[in-house]
C-alpha cells in the first residue's frame, strides 16, 4: 500500500464525477427499494399488512400527538425553570437545579411509570368527573424531562451569549428588556434550534414507552397485530414496518438538525 | 446481613407516611436486591462490549474504504433514528424467534432476553460512542499521522497505537455521557421481563400500594449508578490525561 495513499486518505477525496446526492435522498431511496424488494417476495404477508394499515396509522397519530404535546408542554415548562436557574436568589435557583438535575438523570421509563401509578384515573372538578386517560399521563411522564433537557439548553444559549453584547446594547441606550428582545433572544434561537429539534427526535422515539403502560401507540398495535395474526413472516414484516417509519420520521430531523448546527457553527 | 436496622427504618418511614413494608418481607426483599444486582451486571457488561462495538464501528467508518464505511455509516444512522425499545423488540420478537425456528424449537436456543438486553444496548451505544470516536480520530493532527507514516507503521497499526489512544482521550466525556444513558437505558430491560431494579418493583408495587416508596427507591439506584459512572468516567479522564493536551 502507498504510503500516500494513507495521508490523502481524509484530506482530498477522490474528485465527484457525478453532482453529490444528498444522503436523505439516497436513503429514502434505499428504504423504498428494500419495501418493494419486500413486497414483491412476501405478497401475501403485504395484504394482511395492508389490512393493518389503518390500526398502525391509528397507533403512529398517537405518537406523534404525544411527542408534539410532550414538546410544547416541556417547552414552557423548561423555558420557566431555565429563567428561575440563572435567577440569583438562593431559594429560586437551588430548586429549579435540583429539578434539572432529578428529571435529566432519571430513566423516562420510570419517570412514565411515575406519572402513570401516581396520578389518579379521573378528576373531580365538583362534582363532574373528567377521566385522566394513561396517554396523557405518558404525556406529562416525557413532558418531565424534556422540560429538565429544555431548561439546560435555554440556560446555556443564554449563558453563551458574551456579556460585551449587553455592555454594548447598554452603550446604544438599549434598556434591559430591549436588550433581552432585541439582541439577545434572537441570538437564542439559533442557538436553541438545534438542540431542540434533537430533543423533539430523542421525545418522539421515547413514546414508544407508552407501550409499557398500555396506550396503543404504534408500537403497541404492532404487538396487538402479530399476537392476533401469530404468523412468523408477518411478526418480520411488521416490526420491519414499525422500523421503517419511525426512522423516516426521525431521520430527516436529524439531517435538518445537522445542517442547521454546521450553518450557525461559527456565528 | 444485619436486620436490625430494617425493622426501624420501616417504622420510622411508616411514621412519615410511607409504606416500606415489603422490606420486611424476606422473599421481596431479596427480589428487589437481585433486581438492583441486575441492573448493575447490565449496566458492567453493555459499557464494556459497546465500547468494543464503538471502536469497530468507528474503524470502519474511518477506513476510507466503501465497503466497510457505507454499511458502518448505514447501521449507524439507522441506529439513532429509530426507538431502542423497537430495536429491542425486533432482535427479541423477530432475530431471536428466528434463531429458536432454525435451532428447533426455544429450548435449544442459548439466547435469553438478558442476553439481548446486553447485545442490543451495546450495539446501540455501539453507534453512539462510534461516532464520538470518529470525531476524535478526526481530531487527531495531521502531522502526527504522517509522522507514523514516516516511522513505517501500516495503515492498522496507526489506528491502534497513534489515532486511538489519542481519539479515545479526545472523545472521552461524550463516551462517559453515552455510558451514562446506557445506565438508564438498562430499565428498558423490563420490557422483555429481564428482572432488572426496574422490573422487580414493577412485580412488587402490583402486590401493594406502595409506587412512590418504591419509585424514591428506583430513581435513588440509578442516581447512585449514574454518579459512579460520571465519578468514575472522571477517574479515568484524569489518569488518560496526557501534557500538552487539555487544561
Amino acid at each position: 500500500m502507498a504510503s500516500e495513499d494513507i495521508l490523502t486518505l481524509k484530506t482530498s477525496p477522490s474528485p465527484r464525477v457525478l453532482p453529490r446526492i444528498p444522503s436523505i435522498v439516497l436513503w429514502i431511496g434505499a428504504v423504498a427499494l428494500a419495501w418493494l424488494v419486500l413486497a414483491h417476495f412476501y405478497r401475501d404477508t403485504m395484504s394482511t399488512l395492508w389490512a393493518w394499515a389503518p390500526l398502525l396509522a391509528g397507533g403512529l397519530r398517537m405518537n406523534v400527538l404525544i411527542s408534539v404535546l410532550a414538546i410544547a408542554i416541556g417547552t414552557v415548562l423548561g423555558a420557566i425553570v431555565g429563567a428561575l436557574e440563572l435567577s440569583r436568589g438562593r431559594w429560586i435557583g437551588a430548586p429549579a437545579k435540583a429539578y434539572v438535575q432529578v428529571f435529566r438523570n432519571a430513566p423516562i421509563l420510570v419517570l412514565i411509570f411515575f406519572a402513570t401509578y401516581v396520578f389518579p384515573f379521573e378528576i373531580r372538578f365538583g362534582s363532574t368527573y373528567l377521566p385522566f386517560p394513561d396517554w396523557i399521563k405518558a404525556t406529562i411522564g416525557l413532558a418531565l424531562p424534556a422540560s429538565a433537557h429544555i431548561a439546560e439548553i435555554f440556560r446555556g444559549a443564554i449563558l453563551s451569549i458574551t456579556s460585551a453584547q449587553w455592555e454594548a446594547s447598554a452603550s446604544l441606550g438599549l434598556s434591559r428588556s430591549q436588550t433581552l428582545r432585541w439582541v439577545i433572544l434572537p441570538q437564542c434561537v439559533k442557538r436553541v434550534l438545534p438542540p431542540w429539534m434533537n430533543l423533539y427526535a430523542m421525545i418522539t422515539m421515547s413514546t414508544t414507552l407508552a407501550s409499557l403502560v398500555g396506550v396503543t401507540e404504534l408500537l403497541e398495535s404492532a404487538k396487538n397485530a402479530t399476537n392476533t395474526v401469530n404468523r412468523t413472516d408477518f411478526t418480520i414484516i411488521i416490526y420491519l414496518a414499525v422500523l421503517t417509519l419511525f426512522f423516516l420520521y426521525c431521520y430527516p430531523i436529524t439531517r435538518f438538525t445537522a445542517r442547521l448546527e454546521r450553518k450557525y457553527a461559527f456565528h | 446481613m444485619s436486620e436490625s436496622w430494617l425493622p426501624a427504618f420501616v417504622a420510622a418511614a411508616r411514621s412519615v407516611g410511607l409504606n416500606y413494608g415489603f422490606l420486611l418481607n424476606a422473599f421481596e426483599r431479596a427480589a428487589w436486591i437481585d433486581g438492583v444486582v441486575v441492573s448493575i451486571e447490565l449496566s458492567a457488561l453493555g459499557i464494556v462490549s459497546s465500547l468494543i462495538v464503538g471502536m469497530v464501528i468507528a474503524a470502519a467508518l474511518t477506513s476510507g474504504r466503501p465497503y466497510l464505511d457505507r454499511p458502518a455509516r448505514a447501521f449507524v444512522e439507522l441506529v439513532r433514528n429509530t426507538p431502542t425499545l423497537v430495536q429491542i423488540f425486533c432482535a427479541f420478537f423477530v432475530v431471536n424467534m428466528l434463531i429458536s425456528q432454525a435451532l428447533g424449537g426455544p429450548q435449544n436456543n442459548p439466547l435469553t432476553a438478558y442476553a439481548w438486553v446486553v447485545i442490543v444496548l451495546s450495539l446501540h451505544y455501539g453507534a453512539y460512542h462510534a461516532e464520538a470516536l470518529r470525531a476524535g480520530i478526526e481530531a487527531v493532527p495531521r502531522a502526527m499521522r504522517e509522522s507514523a507514516v514516516s516511522l513505517g507503521f501500516s495503515r492498522r497499526e496507526i489506528l491502534t497505537h497513534v489515532e486511538l489512544p489519542l481519539a479515545v482521550r479526545f472523545a472521552w466525556p461524550s463516551l462517559v455521557n453515552n455510558m451514562v444513558d446506557l445506565v438508564k437505558a438498562t430499565s428498558l430491560g423490563s420490557a422483555i421481563a429481564v428482572g432488572e431494579v426496574t422490573y422487580a418493583s414493577l412485580m412488587i408495587w402490583v402486590n401493594g400500594d406502595n409506587v412512590l416508596e418504591l419509585m424514591i427507591f428506583i430513581l435513588l439506584v440509578y442516581a447512585a449508578l449514574t454518579l459512579l459512572v460520571a465519578g468514575l468516567g472522571t477517574l479515568v479522564e484524569n489518569r488518560l490525561r496526557m501534557p500538552g493536551y487539555g487544561q
